[in-house]
């Protein structure tokens, strides 16, 4: 017991734990006062929004929103991650397959995800695959690159050692290709996890009939604020728990990288 | 300089000069990295791109695709396909006098929607940069300012910046305002964080050799932070324009009256699917002109930093 309170106390001697506190009790103080002052009169003040969540927890179809957007998340996500795995492989292996793909790649590439909004729309029958293509567009050309430059970053030398050495496909595969291009598949993965969930919220505010890009917008057609914040304090939440998975996974998906 | 690693361009399967290949041999080594050979003009470049394998893939690529585009929204035509306009068929929509749904290159809304949403990306990234860098800088150089606000930016972060639209929109007076501060808000996180990751990169022997030179700090700030964190902020950069990009066509498209985002939108509710193909393919050659500008910059201002040897 003594232990531990002695630990606290030293906790708060560190530098890095109490001007971080302090950082942060000055941000909602700071917005708190806005309000007192009379800026941003209309905003809700930090009081205001703690003391709305449970009300807004509890209201019908909270937690169905979370389930919907997630879905559409992952759904895009695993499959545009599918996609590039095989499509970066093969044209990291293969120089003609790469000389007729990449330059069409390239070129749908610089093409914001969200513009695809429209086109899908019309195109797939059902609001669910809408979304699950675009998330698909947002996750799969940060997949792609990633896996592309990571096996182009394996030195030359390792293959040449592995087969000099007796090494078949499969064996350079295991053994060379896969754990040198982890680590920037990785980079990909947590990048694409933050823009598929910035594209279905955009994508459920333009179109959608569920999801928490709804909710938020629900909130605003209904002018109340309260419900805004908290709708993007709900998406803040769920992005860092998404691209706190990615990084766990890359953490035991790659052991020889731990710290 | 490095090593020259005449290996680079060349098959690895067949590097040893064998008794008839001697003479090819020899060609691709001249062709190689690194290797002193007299660099074409202009024209011989061209040239030499024309025939290489590159080329001749590349082009085989372009064909499939708008062969496979034309195949499936002229000839045969599956269902749900019978909307999208053929390869032809838009690109002459695209280049007409007389455009049918309104936006082609003779028409003066074609260039107002480009321009509304260049000025609005380039605004918004000229502003992150000039309130994103300084920040980063500040983060990364002071220790205490670091533990003070990078919380805060913790905090902030994981909200997807599109997700501030009705929060904008509501407090910020103007759409167009409020269109730029979701753009800002985007580049802005980006160019903070790599800037950050930037100065905190720098080896702490280069301060301590700057501090016994008697640098003052603001000398430690042009001669040491600003060359040693310049990579990663030109990164950060890169990262910018693009999400800059991503977020204004989100923004124009849930809250815009003009712009390109506001185009396509618009050409989705008119059923005008040449405007959506149109307004897609400028954004993604706007996009990708903006990046390819900024690596340039970068690669002109680090040139201690780019690969030399350019055969």
């Amino acid at each position: 017991m003594k232990i531990a309170i002695t630990r606290h106390l030293r906790g708060l001697q560190n530098p890095i734990i109490w001007q971080g506190a302090l950082g942060l009790v000055s941000f909602f103080v700071i917005w708190q006062l806005a309000r007192t002052i009379g800026w941003m009169v209309i905003a809700p003040t930090p009081l205001e929004v703690l003391a709305n969540i449970p009300k807004q927890m509890a209201q019908e179809g909270y937690w169905f929103s979370w389930l919907a957007s997630t879905g559409r998340v992952f759904g895009g996500f695993f499959l545009a991650a599918a996609f590039a795995i095989v499509l970066g492989i093969a044209m990291g292996t293969t120089r003609k397959f790469r000389q007729a793909g990449f330059p069409i790649l390239e070129i749908l590439r610089p093409i914001p995800p969200l513009a695809w909004l429209p086109l899908a729309i019309l195109f797939w029958p059902k609001a669910e695959m809408t979304m699950v293509f675009l998330t698909f567009m947002g996750a799969f050309f940060p997949i792609f690159i990633n896996v592309l430059s990571g096996i182009d970053a394996i030195d030359v030398r390792y293959v040449q050692a592995a087969r000099s050495l007796g090494a078949g496909p499969a064996t350079l595969f295991w053994r060379i290709l896969a754990p040198g291009a982890l680590p920037s598949l990785f980079t990909g993965l947590t990048i694409a996890i933050g823009i598929t969930w910035e594209v279905v919220i955009a994508a459920e505010m333009a179109s959608g009939n569920h999801g928490l890009g709804y909710l938020t917008w629900n909130a605003y057609m209904s002018n109340s604020l309260v419900g805004i914040v908290i709708g993007m304090l709900s998406i803040g939440v769920a992005g860092m728990i998404s691209s706190g998975l990615m990084s766990w996974l890359g953490r035991h998906a790659m052991p020889w990288r731990r710290p | 300089m490095n090593e020259p690693v005449i290996m680079d361009n060349v098959d690895n399967a067949s590097v040893a000069p064998t008794s008839g290949a001697l003479h090819e041999y020899d060609a691709r080594l001249a062709r190689s990295a690194d290797w002193p050979v007299f660099a074409p003009g202009i024209g011989g470049r061209i040239g030499r791109f024309m025939l290489s394998d590159q080329c001749r893939y590349g082009l085989l690529g372009f064909a499939v695709f708008f062969g496979l585009w034309y195949l499936f929204t002229a000839i045969i035509i599956p269902p749900r396909f019978n909307f999208i306009p053929n390869p032809l068929s838009l690109f002459g929509e695209w280049i007409s006098e007389r455009p049918k749904f309104g936006v082609s290159i003779f028409t003066p809304e074609y260039y107002q929607h480009i321009w509304v949403s260049t000025a609005r990306a380039y605004g918004a990234f000229a502003l992150s940069v000039l309130l994103g860098a300084p920040l980063g800088i500040l983060l990364g150089w002071n220790r205490t300012a670091r533990n003070l606000v990078y919380p805060i930016v913790e905090l902030l972060r994981p909200i997807p910046p599109l997700a501030w639209v009705p929060l904008a929109v509501l407090l910020i007076p103007t759409t167009e305002m409020a269109v730029i501060f979701v753009t800002l808000l985007a580049s802005f996180f980006a160019t903070v964080l790599n800037t950050l990751l930037g100065v905190t990169s720098i080896h702490e022997a280069y301060f301590r050799a700057a501090a016994c030179l008697g640098y003052n700090r603001w000398q430690v700030l042009i001669r040491v932070v600003l060359p040693g964190a310049a990579p990663f902020i030109f990164t950060g950069l890169q990262i910018a324009m693009g999400v800059a990009w991503f977020s204004l066509v989100g923004g124009e498209m849930i809250a815009g009256r003009s712009g390109l985002g506001y185009l396509i939108f618009d050409g989705y509710t008119q059923l005008a699917l040449p405007n959506i193909f149109i307004g897609m393919i400028t954004l993604g050659v706007l996009g990708f002109v903006s990046s390819a500008i900024i690596r340039r910059v970068g690669n002109w201002l680090m040139a201690w930093q780019t690969k030399g040897g350019q055969a």
